[in-house]
């Protein structure tokens, strides 16, 4: 689990601008902080999967999301997953935000970074085992997507038993907490030509956002 | 024989898992195990009865995920489904004539607590509450809390029990590999905790084996006053083929916790994994073994969430800076309610050393009760460290003793009847601490027997209250020489007899000490010194104060308990400037320059300067508002980086509060621009954004009134409409939460319809915040700024 420094900046809103020195100071040390004070860990498992055109059927759970399906067209099995960096961030986050606000929206940029890296990092391990087995990983899709509905977190949450398992509870509106934290689905296919080949943000439909990839990132 | 002294006396033995058992007989992944109560009668009683047969003294019901959240779309209530898994197991225990006993089994809620999370420890209380009661009335002998992972949500849940039940109370909690809980604590700081609140036993369960919770037991032995229960799973959870199972069979796991029961335990069963099997051959195993020798290990102890605070050889220091008392400064922020400055205050405290924060939040203008309230969680959220609840209101302290993370320390009691008789029951109904002062209605005695005698007084009726030496803190009360000179005397004597021959631990405000004397830090930091060499646990004094803290930290290295002078040696070797402060080479900057490089230090240094020759107004109109300006434009045209905007808003921060302390010591005061309320809507958490805002609209004049995340509209327009405000500023991230962004905005246009609304957040566009009704929608911070100003100029223009 790495706080990426590219990643970070592009968080920030990163484009070019000068980063004087104390900025840089700031960014090290949160870094570093997060990478030595973070507890994270993670849970999945693996179900058999039926694909519609708008309904995936798992574990006994129907989503109906036409996005998602179109995700996990083709695969037979589906991999659910959960994962965080642990409280640390949250805490920092509240520090910072009475001492330096500055720290603040560094800590919320390195902890989104070191989130997603964390899970390249599960995924890379269920990447692993799949292969072994003939199976490729489509690309990881999370409640929030699309049209796939917040609503399930619940599902997700009760089937992996995030709370017990590795401390992740939702709140009343289906936010998770610690705030840095990640529950995704994971198609396998046999078919390597459709799988995920840690993708760019061409693939997603929010054409204004702040932090989206360009070419040169 | 009750329950309690059986613990004691003879080895008992829990069932093994209900969870995975059902598993195995067709409970669907998402379904809830407790409806099997009803819908399965017939499974239950089975399981209970096998565990039975297979020779345990203890059944655990089959409640565990029975609360208002989890049952809510269930078709059923937490009475019936609570009633029906009691009576079972009641059941099963009279067709088997074995003559054992009904666990009432609570589980976590799956919910995080407020301030980390969104559910009020109230909330969290209530839940637990509807279970406890019929449990008990369906006839179990026990409540088992189990498989807690949060002290905040095991303290509901033991209140709840102990509030509502006459039942014994036993708690299991599971702890990760490094011996710490989910929410940070360690098992210190959790059996602190639980042995304040009184409950009968305390032990680890699930997590994993019984190997791997061998390796914290001695631990627990060490620190645990009362009996110990271990309940492991048949190992780790293996995950073949999407199924989860566990793989440790009934000998190995019966061998393993044998070497358990020989180490010293006073109950054992199984978890996650276990079976009928694992029981009986544990209980072949180990039957007839002694259990654990309950001693009294005699910790004078505090925590927090994530860790205790041991009086003993080592002195502590109790931070004193949270206290209105002299502080003009501090005063203002509890009427502001300005509790970002007690927050500063705090994490200052801490980076320069205590061990405990005293908490003070009194002041005749203000609710205290309410400050408490929110002054407690709000500190438990950014600072780990103990706090001293300090206060003489008795409902300022329930509040506070209530809502506490951890096992606080409680200042104070006195010897006057009146004072024994109210706070001792608080004490010792929330487990704390309690501090002690040796006066009484006489008063304080100028004799060294004098307060030592009204420090037996006090020991005898605290022991009333089940509250022993171990849960005091003696204090002899500083008084000041310069009104007696034998005053210093007969507080360190009286301070030594009762630490060293009555044997409680001690505690001391020094700095009255010197009052009325001049270069009064002198005459403290030797008075301090002097009371450590005399037996003081804990000063309360300023961490802030180089020279007693240096001194503090010289007399750990003398008296032994720095090992190897090893914390004295890596804070003091080097030059003599300490660590933290600028360097002073730092070359003297313009306002300007100092905001723009976002350099607070030099700002406010900067501002002083100018405000020798120039008016306040003027250095804000012509310095600091166009460093802002020059910076806020940088910001939009995307040359200066977002980190840069914000330490150059702290700086001008430190500039504003220059001209703010200047104008008010010359009997002006600071007008400000106007009043705007923010708040991150309903279910809403994201709060970065709108404190950035925040910030940016302070440093241009406006006065804020910020009312946090998660807000309800009803708040909101309560607040719009006490403080007569013209702007409310609204904040949203999420899709799902951007309706209440809606709702808020439609009860302000009905109520206040001269009050304008802008909205902000990443789910925003022009286009929605059109559609649900807002004036003004900025894609950033410095937008709200612009919008702010428009508006009260106008408003301003018209007047």
């Amino acid at each position: 689990m790495r706080a990426d420094r590219a990643e970070t900046l592009r968080y920030l809103g990163y484009r070019g601008q000068e980063i004087d020195s104390r900025t840089q100071e700031l960014l090290d040390k949160i870094s570093a902080e997060l990478e030595q004070n973070s507890s994270p860990g993670s849970i999945y498992r693996e179900y058999d999967c039926r694909v519609t055109d708008d309904t995936v059927s798992f574990g006994g759970l129907t989503i109906t999301s036409r996005n998602l399906a179109r995700n996990l067209r083709g695969c037979e099995k589906v991999v659910l997953l959960a994962a965080t960096i642990g409280r640390t961030a949250d805490l920092m986050i509240r520090q910072y935000s009475v001492t330096n606000l500055a720290g603040a929206v560094i800590v919320q940029a390195a902890g989104a970074a070191c989130m997603e890296s964390y899970v390249d990092e599960v995924e890379d391990s269920i990447r692993r085992e799949a292969e072994k087995r003939g199976l490729y990983l489509r690309p990881r899709f999370s409640p929030g997507y699309g049209d796939f509905a917040l609503e399930y977190q619940k599902d997700i949450f009760n089937m992996l038993e995030c709370s017990r398992r590795v401390g992740i509870t939702l709140t009343q509106g289906n936010l998770m907490l610690p705030s840095k934290s990640v529950t995704a689905i994971i198609g396998l296919t046999t078919q390597e030509r459709e799988s995920c080949h840690r993708t760019d943000c061409s693939q997603c439909g929010k054409t204004d956002c702040e932090f989206r990839r360009t070419q040169e990132q | 024989m009750n329950f309690t002294e059986r613990l004691k006396t003879e080895l008992l033995f829990f069932d093994g898992a209900m969870g995975t058992m059902l598993q195995d007989q067709g409970l669907q992944p998402g379904e809830l195990p407790e409806i099997w109560n009803v819908t399965r009668e017939d499974v239950i009683l089975k399981i209970h009865k096998s565990y039975l047969r297979a020779g345990c003294n203890i059944i655990k019901t089959n409640t565990f995920g029975i609360n208002p959240f989890k049952m809510k779309d269930s078709g059923y209530t937490c009475e019936e489904l609570t009633e029906k898994g009691v009576r079972l197991a009641r059941k099963a225990i009279t067709e088997t004539r074995t003559n054992a006993y009904a666990a009432l089994d609570i589980g976590s809620l799956g919910r995080l607590l407020k301030p980390l999370g969104d559910l009020p420890f109230e909330g969290a209380y209530k839940a637990f509450r509807p279970v406890c009661l019929a449990g008990e009335q369906a006839g179990a002998d026990l409540c088992l809390i189990e498989t807690m992972n949060d002290t905040y949500e095991m303290k509901a849940a033991v209140l709840a029990a102990k509030e509502n039940t006459s039942l014994p109370v036993v708690v299991t909690m599971v702890f990760d590999e490094n011996g710490k809980l989910l929410t940070g604590a360690d098992m210190e700081a959790a059996v602190a905790m639980l042995e304040g609140l009184g409950v009968d036993a305390l032990g680890l369960n699930c997590g994993f084996g019984p190997d791997v919770m061998k390796k914290f037991l001695p631990k627990l032995r060490e620190i645990c006053s009362v009996p110990i229960v271990v309940n492991p799973n048949a190992g780790l959870p293996v995950v073949v083929d999407g199924k989860t199972s566990y793989h440790v069979g009934p000998e190995e796991f019966a061998s393993v916790m044998k070497e358990i029961a020989q180490e010293g335990v006073s109950a054992l069963g199984g978890c996650c994994g276990t079976t009928p099997e694992h029981i009986r051959e544990l209980v072949r195993a180990c039957k007839g073994m002694e259990p654990l020798k309950i001693t009294d290990k005699n910790r004078s102890v505090v925590s927090s969430y994530s860790h205790a605070v041991v009086f003993g050889d080592h002195p502590k220091i109790i931070g004193e800076r949270i206290n209105p008392t002299g502080k003009s400064r501090f005063k203002q922020a509890l009427r502001e309610r300005d509790l970002e400055y007690i927050y500063k205050e705090a994490l200052s405290q801490q980076d320069r050393g205590a061990h405990i924060l005293d908490v003070n939040v009194g002041l005749p203008e203000i609710n205290e009760v309410e400050m408490m309230r929110k002054v407690v969680p709000g500190l438990q959220a950014i600072t780990d460290l103990p706090l001293q609840i300090d206060t003489s209101d008795p409902k300022a302290m329930e509040t506070a003793l209530r809502l506490y993370n951890g096992r606080p320390l409680l200042n104070s009691v006195n010897g006057k009847r009146e004072s024994m008789d109210t706070i001792f029951p608080l004490a010792a109904r929330y487990g704390c601490m309690v501090v002690c002062l040796t006066l009484d209605e006489s008063g304080i005695p100028d004799t060294v027997q004098g307060r030592i005698e009204i420090a037996e007084r006090i020991i005898r009726e605290a022991a009333k209250y089940g509250l022993r030496k171990k849960d005091l803190l003696m204090d002899t009360l500083t008084m000041t020489i310069s009104t007696g000179q034998s005053n210093a005397k007969i507080t360190l004597e009286a301070l030594r007899h009762v630490r060293y021959v009555l044997g409680v631990h001690t505690t001391l405000g020094v700095s009255n000490v010197s009052f009325g004397l001049p270069q009064r830090e002198k005459v403290n930091t030797a008075f301090f010194t002097m009371a450590l060499s005399q037996g003081l646990s804990a000063g309360i004094i300023n961490p802030g104060s180089d020279v007693m803290m240096s001194a503090y930290d010289a007399f750990c290295a003398l008296n032994g308990s720095d090992s190897q002078c090893r914390t004295y040696i890596s804070r003091y070797s080097g030059q003599t400037p300490q660590p933290g402060l600028q360097s002073s080479k730092t070359r003297e900057l313009t306002l300007f320059d100092a905001v723009v490089k976002g350099l607070a230090e030099s700002a406010g240094q900067a501002a002083r300067k100018e405000l020798e020759t120039r008016g306040p107004l003027e250095v804000i109109d012509q310095e600091l508002i166009p460093a802002l300006d020059a910076v806020g434009q940088g910001f939009e045209k995307k040359t200066v980086f977002l980190p840069q905007l914000l330490m150059s808003a702290e700086a001008a921060k430190a500039g504003f509060d220059a001209v703010k302390e200047h104008l008010k010591s010359q009997g002006g005061s600071s007008e400000s621009k106007g009043t705007i309320v923010l708040a991150t809507v309903k279910g809403d958490i994201h709060d970065i954004g709108k404190n950035i805002v925040k910030v940016l609209l302070e440093n241009y004049g406006f006065q804020v009134l910020d009312l946090g995340k998660d807000v309800s509209p009803e708040l909101v327009l309560e607040t719009a409409r006490e403080h007569k405000v013209r702007l409310v500023g609204l904040s949203a991230l999420m899709t799902t939460t951007v309706a209440n962004m809606e709702l808020t905005i439609r009860m302000l246009k009905k109520k206040l319809p001269d009050c304008r609304i802008m909205v902000g957040g990443a789910v925003l566009t022009q286009t929605y915040a059109d559609m649900i009704g807002a004036d003004f929608y900025s894609g950033d911070a410095m937008g709200s700024v612009r919008y702010a100003n428009e508006l009260f100029e106008t408003e301003a223009g018209k007047k």
